[in-house]
């Protein structure tokens, strides 16, 4: 499971990771964040709306997530497959904290979730997590920058203080929770070969989730 | 002045919410909205104005709940969550609002209904009161308590069983009449604990529709003349909160502590059986160290 900032390059990480585990003959799936078919026409409506306050922004993450955990990460993990997921319960931590939320209750709210076998957050300063983004695409959506906040009436500026927030809940949550940190600065190839090491480490121990020939 | 369960909502100012919170809470069929029907005309003619809300009422989630259970596709801990969306939405857009401009807001069930709704679910209590933890305190709870065996012939006559109602998403009976009496019958001993443990006002919902709406009459006066509030109409028993839960769960649903059971022992073979939301954790782990 893969955590950090957008920008911070764990999306590429982790489909680096699904190749190599794919080559190396794991049954191996995706889950992605916000992706429940369930809830989407009931986010959609939110976030078109802009109707959305932190607490329903929460609650509404937090259902999306409980019906892939009921519905799909479990099953799969029962069935011995390894789940790779592109954001986790932390993603949540760190967003809903930053809008304002109480952080005991966040965690206590998602205290259904698996523990993941391995957590990577990518660590990766503000300014070099901006400037990726901005090559990649221009503008940001209105609550991916937390406009809902009312920080800046500049959406570039409430990026820059929203995400500076969410790393901010990021660095209590990696000791909190024992998460691996990966240096998103150092060159993709180095990153990626760490990743494999500790998984490798992992699946190791959990031999019987090998898919055989 | 007003306050939450526990934890505070961010920019959820209580200071100045000068109108009522009444709730109504009984099970379904009970006759919930019929007395509503009757009391928001009779606080209307008295020049109040009023709001009328219910559960999966919002603009939010309302739609979204239905279409879901139109799909019987739910989890037990995803439906608790979105009927948290549907509350939270709700709470911040009608109820909040109305009361910082004097309304009585009177509302067709509260968080305790959907609590009582997962507690059957074997979900966590624990959890389930943190979720809610940011709601009002209503001004006052009026329960509509009724007995299984007056229940069914009201259900039976007026509008038959619905799926979601006879817990049928729990497969305790192919036979939905059964099905019905036993998922009632754990739903109402949860009230009971709730009443108790919340102060509910306990109106005996067996007499006929005008009896209880003369006695919720009598107790809606007394709270919007801003008297102290003590149950009126006695609580749910003279029993400890400890009893009352341990009849809870003496009446526990049968198949929930199966299906429950059978899932443990897929996860960790026969461990302690644990509520729902903590299950679901141990479930995988269990599976990936072995």
């Amino acid at each position: 499971m893969v955590e950090g900032i957008d920008g911070s390059g764990k999306s590429t990480q982790l489909m680096l990771l699904h190749q190599w585990l794919q080559a190396e003959g794991y049954g191996t799936v995706f889950s992605e964040w916000n992706s429940s078919p369930l809830v989407r026409d009931t986010t959609k409506r939110g976030k078109k709306k802009h109707t959305l306050t932190p607490a329903t922004f929460s609650l509404i993450h937090a259902t999306d997530f409980a019906d892939r955990m009921e519905h799909n990460i479990i099953p799969l993990l029962k069935a011995g497959a390894v789940v790779l997921c592109d954001r986790y319960i932390y993603t949540a931590f760190a967003r809903d904290v930053a809008r304002g939320m109480d952080p005991k209750w966040v965690r206590e709210l998602y205290s259904f979730a698996v523990k993941p076998t391995v957590a990577f957050y990518f660590r990766v300063p503000l300014e070099v997590a901006i400037k990726r983004i901005h090559d990649g695409r221009n503008g940001f959506k209105f609550y991916e920058a937390g406009m809902d906040l009312g920080l800046s009436e500049n959406s570039d500026e409430s990026f820059r203080l929203f995400q500076a927030r969410i790393i901010e809940e990021y660095e209590k949550i990696v000791p909190e929770h024992e998460v691996t940190v990966i240096d998103a600065t150092l060159p993709i190839e180095e990153q990626q070969t760490l990743m494999r090491q500790l998984v490798k480490a992992k699946l190791a121990q959990a031999k019987r989730l090998r898919v055989a020939p | 002045m007003k306050e939450t369960y526990e934890v505070l909502l961010p920019e959820m100012n209580l200071a100045d919410l000068t109108g009522k919170l009444i709730v109504i809470e009984g099970t379904d069929g009970v006759g919930r909205s019929t007395q509503i029907n009757l009391i928001k005309p009779w606080l209307e003619q008295q020049g109040r104005a009023v709001l009328d809300t219910g559960i999966t009422r919002s603009e939010l989630a309302g739609k979204g709940i239905k279409q879901a259970k139109a799909g019987h596709t739910l989890g037990k801990i995803t439906l608790s969550l979105f009927y948290a969306t549907d509350f939270a939405d709700r709470l911040e857009h009608q109820i909040i609002p109305a009361l910082r401009a004097g309304f009585v807001v009177l509302t067709d069930r509260y968080i305790y209904s959907l609590m009582a709704r997962a507690l059957v679910r074997a979900i966590d209590s624990a959890w389930i009161r943190n979720v809610y933890s940011f709601a009002l305190k209503p001004d006052a709870v009026f329960y509509l308590r009724i007995g299984v065996e007056e229940l069914i012939p009201r259900v039976v006559f007026l509008r038959g069983f619905d799926y979601w109602e006879s817990g049928m998403d729990l497969h305790p009976s192919e036979d939905m009449y059964e099905s019905f009496r036993k998922y009632q019958t754990s739903l109402l001993a949860q009230f009971d604990v709730l009443a108790e443990e919340y102060n509910f006002d306990v109106i005996d919902a067996s007499a006929n529709v005008r009896t209880v709406f003369e006695s919720l009459r009598a107790g809606i006066s007394r709270v919007l003349s801003g008297e102290s509030h003590e149950p009126l109409f006695g609580s749910a028993r003279a029993k400890s909160p400890e009893d009352l839960r341990k009849i809870a769960e003496a009446t526990e649903f049968p198949s929930t502590k199966e299906s429950r059971g059978s899932a443990e022992k897929d996860a960790s073979e026969g461990g302690e059986a644990k509520p729902a939301v903590h299950a679901l954790a141990s479930a995988a782990e269990g599976d990936s160290s072995r």
